[in-house]
């Protein structure tokens, strides 16, 4: 591609990337902002006194601290029972012999297309039976159950691509079958298991709706719930609203900024596999 | 091969709790919805009393039912006319540009697609708002403040809007996938090409087009699935209105359960939900394999 083409490529993009961003940079823009100001006709302004104090109002009223720390337990602990369950589930399918296999892992993958508001309702119900609700394994199960499905897609493509040889020697030299998978093997998958808790972190950190209808205790709600308190609690206070939002989403951004390799890659063997 | 691979118990300890949960969260309440389907019951824990298909027999002449699924269809069909070929497009200009640019666009571009659901709905009203949203000081600043709208409040408006909203959102997305397919495509295919005399938009239509017609395909699917799915952004910005001009089903069943109380009624919502979502991703199964045999 010629020089000029290139420049121009990159002005498309550029201002293609401004266009997009400029929602964001627009509400980066009026955190800081007094919220008097929200109703001047100027885009983005900077004010002469930026009210840092927005962040305070977030930070202390919007209990950002106490929420973050409940979508970490949650989050935390849906990726570790998900990556443990979704790679034993596709070394079950891809590497043992067992009668059931392929009708276990159609059911399974079923999942992915089940919509989770269509089984919202009765799994209220069960869950309140259960005693689950307003409790962190209220959030943690289902999280876990939705994320399974997907992981386990996404580990028996990765599992069927590498050799099985490294294990053979295993097996003859008189190794566990749990050592061989969980020293062998999720060694050996890590790029894929990577991917898999990546994505299960974006969905659930960000996930809103289970979290509203399982959980009603506000000591065990989790970052989005920040966001919807402090609309209604500070309700005129756009500025304030605004920089709940920017802390809310910091978390995800830092997350993506340091694995977006791996999402892409997770991505790509994904696309090629077909 | 090994004995150790044809082990019972440890193939039990790999699959139970998953299919336990499975089971749990999936097999368990899809039951149990169509047992409340066939009751008047106002919630979890009140008085049951079964009606038979009474509730199905009424759904089949609720108007909002079919409105919601319309919708879904207009949007589904919006996502494929709208994003899909700007993805397209985007994902065979990025690979071209080659170098850190490919690196550092396609993070930018992703970003929207790491945000909360609830940020983007809250951070979409205000920016749409009538009295002090950006978007309608960006006409009056470009000098259309004839354009200038409330854009969520109006019937005619309110799907198209939701449209942009969950177009801006999920964009990285639909680039990085067709992104990996255009990376699939082996160069030789185009230099092939290009001896023949193919260049520009008739080079990509003739190579990258057919061969990414199985991500397209995928893609597809993937579209009305979401589209039908729709829920958290439509729940968090218009909820459904105004009237019923941005219904979607499971909108209105959350709302059938938890604001009108009528659990039965909302339940009966929901297994015609699984049914209709089963049923898109059947068909466009089906064709997807009719698709593929032909390249």
């Amino acid at each position: 591609m010629s020089t000029t083409r290139k420049k121009v490529l990159w002005a498309f993009f550029l201002l293609v990337a401004f266009v997009q961003l400029f929602p964001l940079i627009w509400l980066l823009n009026f955190s800081i902002v007094d919220a008097n100001a929200f109703f001047s006709s100027k885009i983005l302004l900077w004010p002469e006194v930026p009210k840092w104090h927005n962040y305070v109002n977030a930070w202390v009223d919007g209990k950002f601290p106490k929420y973050f720390l409940n979508s970490l337990i949650v989050t935390g602990s849906t990726i570790v029972l998900t990556v443990v369950m979704s790679i034993s589930l596709a070394y079950a399918f891809t590497r043992m012999h067992w009668k059931w296999r392929s009708f276990f892992y159609t059911v399974i993958l079923l999942g992915i297309m089940i919509p989770i508001h269509a089984t919202l309702l009765p799994n209220f119900a069960i869950f309140k039976a259960l005693g689950l609700t307003d409790s962190y394994w209220g959030l943690i199960l289902p999280y876990t159950a939705v994320s399974v499905p997907l992981s386990t897609f996404i580990l028996t493509g990765f599992m069927r691509s590498i050799p099985s040889a490294m294990e053979e020697s295993a097996v003859m030299d008189g190794a566990s079958i749990y050592r061989i998978v969980f020293q062998i093997i999720l060694p050996l998958t890590m790029p894929a298991v990577v991917t898999v808790a990546v994505t299960t972190f974006l969905t659930c950190w960000n996930e809103f709706i289970m979290a509203a209808t399982f959980i009603s205790k506000d000591s065990l709600k989790t970052l989005p719930f920040s966001v919807m308190n402090f609309a209604g609690l500070y309700s005129s206070d756009y500025g304030s609203q605004f920089a709940v939002m920017v802390l809310t989403s910091v978390p995800a951004i830092v997350i993506y900024a340091m694995f977006n390799e791996k999402i892409t890659k997770g991505v790509t063997a994904g696309a090629v596999k077909g | 091969m090994h004995r150790v691979l044809r082990d019972k118990l440890a193939i039990a300890i790999f699959v139970l709790p998953g299919l336990a949960f499975f089971v749990l969260t999936f097999v368990a309440p899809i039951l149990l919805s169509g047992y409340y389907s066939l009751t008047d019951t106002l919630g979890p824990g009140t008085d049951v009393k079964m009606i038979g298909l009474d509730n199905y027999l009424e759904l089949f002449h609720d108007e909002r039912f079919w409105l919601a699924l319309r919708n879904a269809l207009l949007l589904g069909a919006g996502f494929v006319i709208l994003q899909h070929p700007v993805c397209i497009a985007f994902a065979v200009l990025l690979d071209r540009i080659g170098g850190k640019a490919e690196k550092w666009f396609r993070t930018i571009f992703f970003i929207p697609c790491v945000i909360s659901v609830v940020v983007i709905s809250r951070m979409w009203l205000s920016l749409l708002d009538p009295t002090f949203g950006m978007f309608n000081k960006v006409l009056a600043g470009i000098g259309l403040s004839s354009w200038q709208h409330v854009w969520l409040g109006d019937p005619k408006t309110a799907l198209g809007s939701l449209l942009g909203i969950l177009i801006w959102a999920g964009f990285g997305w639909g680039l990085l996938f067709y992104y990996a397919g255009v990376k699939g495509i082996p160069e030789e295919l185009y230099e092939a090409a290009r001896l023949d005399g193919a260049t520009g938009l008739k080079l990509h239509l003739r190579i990258t087009v057919p061969l990414l017609s199985p991500v397209i395909s995928v893609q597809v699917t993937l579209a009305i699935i979401t589209a039908l799915k729709q829920m958290e952004t439509v729940f968090l910005t218009t909820n459904g209105g105004p009237g019923d001009s941005t219904q979607f089903l499971a909108v209105y069943l959350y709302n059938q359960a938890f604001a009108a109380s009528r659990y039965g009624y909302a339940n009966a919502i929901s297994i015609l939900f699984i049914v209709v979502c089963l049923i898109a991703t059947y068909l466009s199964n089906q064709f997807i394999r009719d698709k593929s045999t032909e390249y």
